[in-house]
């Protein structure tokens, strides 16, 4: 068998760098345990888009060039979702500091009716949160 | 959030979280969340309106989620007559309060009520 390229090493290793950190990131999303702060996480990522262009400079094989392609992709993909994923809600009508919250009938995980009126007279901490992914 | 657990019962802090997740999918999931919260399933978002927190921006559900939209990431801090002395409103949905963030923001404001 043929050497193999330069460029197809470092694709290689790219592409398993991006894969791996792919799916650290969707463990951590499913388990609601993401950081704060993701730095890391994008220095990561663009650390394999760096990796997948050099990958083409150096030269890869025809087969070769998959793996740097799926780093790059993988690589700007992530860090373009923290991008696009801005949330917004109406100025005038979102609750703020020092407003009264307002009174709210809903149903708990157990089918249970649940009345905030229940959460007079005690500390409470709320929070919304999307939804479990 | 559970982590901060014994901190909430030190205060008697009433821990209650809304998604838009069903019932069933919340119980499900109950042990990521916190055990002993009241965690409530805000389907039609009948809760996340009152508080004004639905999301404006960009909807991204999965195509297999029933929600027509969703509410911003936040949390409140409301004292013992309904006043919210506390809010953090997330503009990433993937980020949520941070423990640490949540503990201090409890040390300045529920720990100098009278």
């Amino acid at each position: 068998m043929e050497k193999m390229k330069p460029g197809t090493k470092i694709g290689l290793l790219a592409a398993a760098i991006a894969a791996l950190t792919a799916w650290y990131w969707v463990h951590l999303t499913r388990e609601v345990a993401l950081p704060e702060d993701r730095t890391l996480f994008v220095i990561v990522f663009l650390s394999c888009v760096v990796l997948g262009v050099a990958a083409f400079i150096k030269r890869t094989s025809w087969f070769g060039a998959v793996p740097p392609v799926f780093a790059i992709a993988v690589g700007l993909f992530f860090p373009a979702t923290m991008m696009i994923s801005e949330q917004v809600v109406a100025r005038d009508s979102a609750i703020e500091v020092g407003d009264t919250i307002p009174r709210f009938i809903s149903v708990d995980d157990s089918g249970t009716e649940f009345d905030s009126r229940s959460l007079n007279g005690h500390l409470v901490l709320i929070k919304f949160f999307r939804a479990h992914w | 959030m559970e982590e901060l657990r014994p901190e909430f019962d030190k205060r008697g802090v009433k821990v209650i979280t809304v998604s838009v997740d069903l019932p069933e999918v919340i119980a499900d999931r109950r042990y990521l969340h916190g055990l002993q919260a009241t965690m409530l399933s805000d389907q039609a978002l009948v809760v996340t309106d009152a508080f004004g927190l639905r999301n404006q921006g960009v909807h991204s559900a999965p195509p297999s989620e029933s929600a027509k939209a969703l509410p911003v990431p936040a949390t409140l801090l409301v004292d013992r007559d309904g006043t919210v002395l506390w809010r953090d409103l997330s503009e990433n949905y993937q980020r949520r309060s941070d423990p640490s963030v949540v503990l201090a923001a409890m040390e300045a404001h529920f720990d100098t009520l009278p």
